[in-house]
């Protein structure tokens, strides 16, 4: 069979030499890049006390934000969830009450809004196509579940707490 | 056939036509506003401008409206020219300075004429920052919402509302930059098409407030083909999905049967669908656990078949299928209609003129243009409200005609035609036993008794065929009234005559067919319409089965009786009293249907059936059109099923012939073909369940259908496999052939850059003319040029008794139909049950409006308050027929009153 590349090393197949047999110059090979890399720069970071800092344009998990009085700024417009490639967005509309105004910044909002963190591709659409900046994607990973159900979020793992309120 | 040349390419158009019309018929984008192909132009918007060069020369030109200009021979015009393009522009960016910022909260957005008009004309970016124009929104009932801010005063609405379907509380008030469209003061829109608005309008002023309640995007629907389930006209409807809950319907145009438009029960009275009134579990009373499986049901109906005398009751709102699977199962001779013996006797009628083919049924779109109608006893602005709109049509139109012959004015031309004609109206004679909403535009009315009625119509095909006998003691009243619509039938090239079965009365069809078949013998194309009661009521009775009387007869012979009863509250049907001896007699009552009423109670075995925006099936409608109506959504509830699933299922319990497999809805038809040689070509009403267009399926789903693997997640994380549905050629994804599909499959109207409705330009042949491929359905009776026989037989004139009212129903297009009182809107506007009598009838009885009456009948009497009622002739008692939780009445019978409260 034809090489596909010219870095084929052929075996030495020739029998060891009595320093070879040895194995004691080897080890002391070894032994002296393992003791240089001891006292290299680290390629690892202690995560999770330690974090490396984002790039400016990473894309984590969605939220869903509030505007300055703590009202909800989704109207459930769909945009979103009709921009996202792996169409793991969906959502409910419901018709805002008198009396609700508190609660959500237009006359429309999500009832329902459902994220599928295991279609999603942290493509940042849904954010680009949202014309109410209501859906962000932050600076945080989606955390490791024992179940996949856990990875469906809905608007209460989404929605950015009221100012005040704890999550 | 002219030549234009559009940008230096040569077209060959069609005469008579516009500009606009011209362009979008040739599938060229131009964008507009103020134009509908259903009401011509006004050249309002400014919108669709082009511009129009003098000869080859001419490289100025001249900007003009498209939609004012005719198409002439060597016109040359362009679409593209720079000032043509930035004219467009212009406009929109002006009437965009007002409108508002809202498409995410605007329940238009995504299918929004304005979105494509904008976005065709390339306005992106608007440079206005000032403050915008805003009005307050009134309240205009339970079914369309009101947002004046998104208007841009094309004018549609008025034009539509007022002209053409001829309300009166909807119009436009004030100047300049503060135009409103709307009411005087905040109601309920009177004119039962008011939902039309929702559809005519380009933007969100006016949107469905049904929608509102479930609210989904036009491209995130499961959409199917359907048929309207609420009248006899079979109106095309397109239904829309998401969730496992019907969410809306729109128009589908049909443009032999409904056109652009619906009636508001047909649009808005789809919550039957989601209600929790549903049957969900089949149920074997009697018992410890009721609801059961499949499994223990099947066993339970083994046991019911064998030994026992099938008695099978069909039903005029199931679909041809199901109706058919239960008269295979029980076979021809046990299958009764589920109808009383006075309506199958009319009907049959019906069917055998309509199948004799001796005489013309029109389509309502040949209705529309009509130059004369006679409309014989039939209340149609009740029971087949969209007839009404094209008999309106008709009279409009057919004055604009005239004057358009006299004068060289395109029928389009649509203000200029409206300043000729003024108050002048094609004729329409409209005889009915009370008084309705289309007297105001007929030529001449009458308020008879149904026998009466039948005598004019008598006393009219007399002098228009004098071989027919001359109606006995006819008044001289009735003479004249009988030679004024004579005259104007026979000055008329298609006349057409409107019956139908609301009077009970058969004189009224025997009548209405002697006129028009002596018509008919003038050299004439004349039409006669009947309106049947239910959406396949002619379906049934095309089946010829004998009557509902024959089934108590039947039962009560046996003693050993199952009884299945298909989708079919008897309750409504027959009297109280008639259901309740049958019930009686039989030892079992099997009972497929959708929703809980009183026949479910009575029921042994209930077995919940799948409506019709579950079910494939096939209707007939009034003009003997049978249409497919697909399944938009399978319930995800797997009991829940097409009724003729379930009775090929306990068929198969009977013979063991059977391989087991489901028969498909089209092979029932075949089979049903192959049986009743009546119903010859139905199979071909839609392409067969394995059509393909090189493997693919259509899709039901746009393609920007969204959430596929969201929205089940939160019940199962592992996404199921696609719906598969065996029944049809359409699929349950997002894939599959996206070109112009057959007709009757086109399961919503999309086109690239039109979202909105309008985009049904892309899918005509010629702007407002037929689908491409032609119009969904197959005509079942055609005119054969059979010598008609007439009726001779002429009835008495109609006396008023001493004490004794004959009974008639009447119906309400708001809380008469069974299914559609389930949408809130629609009940609210239902009235609550009365009974009628004319004024001089409650003088004489000594009764005033309101003073609580008790009638008897069948056995049973009821309490109700009295309304007094103007134009009712003497002698008639009216109740209204069908509202919720009201008996059917022996209609055509005579009552008295037995008690008297005050």
């Amino acid at each position: 069979m034809q090489a596909l590349t010219n870095r084929a090393k052929p075996v030495d197949r020739r029998p060891m030499t009595f320093m070879e047999k040895i194995y004691l110059p080897a080890i002391a090979k070894g032994m002296g890049i393992t003791l240089k890399h001891i006292f290299q720069k680290k390629e690892t970071v202690r995560y999770p006390e330690q974090k490396r800092p984002f790039s400016p344009v990473f894309r984590g998990l969605h939220v869903l934000n509030r505007d300055a009085e703590g009202r909800e700024n989704c109207t459930a417009c769909g945009l979103c969830a009709v921009a996202c490639p792996a169409e793991a967005i969906t959502m409910e509309a419901a018709e805002r009450k008198p009396g609700e105004e508190n609660l959500y910044r237009e006359e429309k909002y999500a009832a329902r809004y459902e994220i599928n963190m295991l279609r999603c591709i942290f493509c940042g659409f849904c954010e680009e196509a949202c014309p109410k900046d209501a859906i962000y994607l932050t600076e945080t990973f989606a955390p490791a579940h024992y179940k996949r159900e856990g990875f469906i979020y809905g608007k209460k793992d989404l929605l950015v707490p009221m100012p005040g309120e704890k999550k | 056939m002219p030549t234009i040349y559009i940008d230096n390419k040569a077209f060959e158009v069609k005469a008579g036509k516009n500009l606009l019309e011209a362009c979008l018929s040739l599938g060229l984008d131009l964008p507009y506003f103020c134009w509908h192909p259903a009401m011509g132009s006004v050249g309002a918007c400014r919108q669709c401008a082009v511009k129009v060069f003098k000869d080859e020369e001419d490289t100025r030109g001249r900007i003009v409206m498209s939609c004012m200009e005719s198409v002439k021979d060597g016109l040359r015009l362009s679409v593209n020219d720079k000032t043509a393009t930035t004219f467009r522009s212009q406009v929109i960016e002006w009437l965009m300075t007002n409108h508002p910022h809202d498409c995410p909260v605007c329940d238009e957005g995504g299918c929004c004429h304005l979105q494509d008009v904008t976005v065709m004309t390339g306005h992106n970016y608007r440079r206005y920052e000032y403050k915008k124009r805003t009005y307050t929104n009134q309240y205009l009932g339970p079914l369309v919402n009101h947002e004046m801010n998104r208007c841009i005063q094309c004018y549609r609405c008025v034009r539509y509302y007022r002209d053409y379907a001829g309300g009166k509380d909807l119009n436009v008030f004030s100047a300049h930059n503060h135009v409103y469209f709307g009411r005087e003061k905040d109601g309920v829109l009177q004119s039962p098409f008011s939902g039309n608005l929702v559809e005519v309008c380009p933007t969100g002023v006016f949107t469905d407030k049904t929608l509102k309640e479930h609210y989904t995007r036009k491209w995130d629907l499961t959409n199917a083909p359907a048929v309207c389930q609420h009248c006899s006209l079979g109106c095309n409807v397109i239904a829309g999905e998401r969730y496992g809950q019907l969410r809306n319907i729109v128009n589908r145009y049909n443009s032999e049967v409904n056109g652009y438009f619906l009636c508001d029960k047909g649009r808005f009275g789809y919550e039957f669908v989601n209600s929790e009134n549903r049957v969900t579990q089949p149920l074997i009373r009697k018992r410890q656990s009721e609801a059961v499986n499949r499994a223990t049901l099947m066993q339970h109906m083994s046991t019911l078949l064998s030994g026992h005398t099938l008695i099978g009751i069909g039903s005029p709102r199931a679909s041809l299928e199901s109706n058919y699977a239960l008269m295979d199962l029980v076979g021809k001779e046990n299958f009764y209609q589920g109808i009383p013996d006075d309506l199958v006797y009319i009907e049959q009628k019906i069917v055998d003129i309509l199948l004799s083919g001796a005489i013309h049924t029109p389509s309502l779109k040949e209705i529309e243009q009509a130059d004369a109608v006679l409309i014989l006893g039939e209340d149609i602005w009740n029971t087949a409200p969209v007839m009404a709109l094209a008999v309106r049509q008709s009279v409009m139109k057919t004055a604009a005609t005239h004057t358009t012959e006299q004068v060289a004015i395109p029928l389009w031309h649509d203000m200029a035609v409206r300043e000729l004609v003024q108050d002048a109206k094609g004729f329409l004679a409209n005889m009915t036993v009370t008084a309705s909403p289309l007297d105001e535009i007929s030529a001449s009315t009458m308020r008879a008794a149904p026998d009466d009625l039948a005598r004019l119509g008598f006393a009219i095909a007399h002098i228009l065929n004098p071989s027919l006998p001359e109606v006995p003691d006819a008044t001289d009243a009735v003479r004249t009234q009988a030679m004024n619509i004579s005259r104007a039938l026979q000055q008329a090239k298609h006349p057409v005559i409107i019956t139908g079965t609301s009077c009970w009365n058969n004189a009224l069809v025997r009548a209405a067919f002697d006129i028009a078949a002596a018509l008919d013998l003038t050299e004439k194309r004349a039409g006669l319409a009947f309106v049947m009661q239910d959406c396949n009521s002619l379906g049934l009775a095309m089946m010829r089965s004998s009557s509902f009387e024959k089934a108590i007869t039947s039962a009560e012979r046996s003693s050993n009786v199952t009884a299945i009863i298909l989708e079919n509250d008897l309750y409504r049907s027959v009297p109280a009293g008639q259901a309740d001896a049958f019930f009686s007699s039989c030892k079992n009552v099997v009972v497929l249907d959708t929703l809980h009423n009183r026949t479910t109670e009575r029921a042994d075995v209930l077995i919940p059936a799948a409506t019709f925006a579950e079910a494939d099936g096939t209707f007939v409608n009034n003009e003997a059109r049978a249409q497919c109506s697909s399944q938009v959504f399978m319930p995800a509830n797997s009991e829940v099923r097409e009724s003729f699933k379930w009775l090929s299922e306990i068929r198969s319990l009977k013979t063991t012939a059977g391989n087991g497999h489901e028969k498909h809805p089209d092979e029932i038809l075949q089979a049903l073909e192959s049986k009743f040689p009546q119903f010859k070509g139905i199979s071909r009403s839609a392409p067969p369940h394995d059509f393909r267009f090189h493997g693919a399926r259509i899709p039901r789903e746009s393609h920007r259908y969204s959430g596929r693997t969201a929205m089940q997640a939160n019940i199962d994380v592992s996404e199921p496999k696609p719906l598969q549905d065996d029944d049809s050629p359409l699929s349950y994804t997002m894939e599959g052939y996206r070109g112009p599909a057959p007709s009757p499959l086109i399961p919503f109207f999309w086109a690239p850059g039109w979202n909105s409705g309008q985009s049904v330009n892309k899918f005509q042949l010629e702007t407002g003319g037929s689908l491409k491929g032609g119009e969904p359905g197959v005509r079942l009776a055609e005119q054969t040029g059979v010598t008609p026989v007439f009726s001779r037989d002429i009835p008495d004139a109609f006396t008023a008794r001493q004490d004794k009212w004959l009974l008639l129903p009447q119906y309400h297009l708001f809380g008469s139909g069974e299914l559609s009182v389930y949408t809130e809107g629609i009940a609210s506007q239902s009235p609550a049950p009365y009974i009628s009598l004319s004024r001089h009838d409650a003088e004489r009885a000594g009764l005033k409006e309101g003073d609580i009456v008790t009638v008897k009948s069948d056995g049973k009497a009821y309490s109700l308050p009295l309304s007094i009622h103007g134009s009712l002739p003497d002698g008639i008692m009216l109740v209204p027929a069908g509202l919720r939780g009201m008996d059917s009445w022996s209609w055509g019978g005579w009552v008295n009153i037995s008690t008297v409260k005050v």
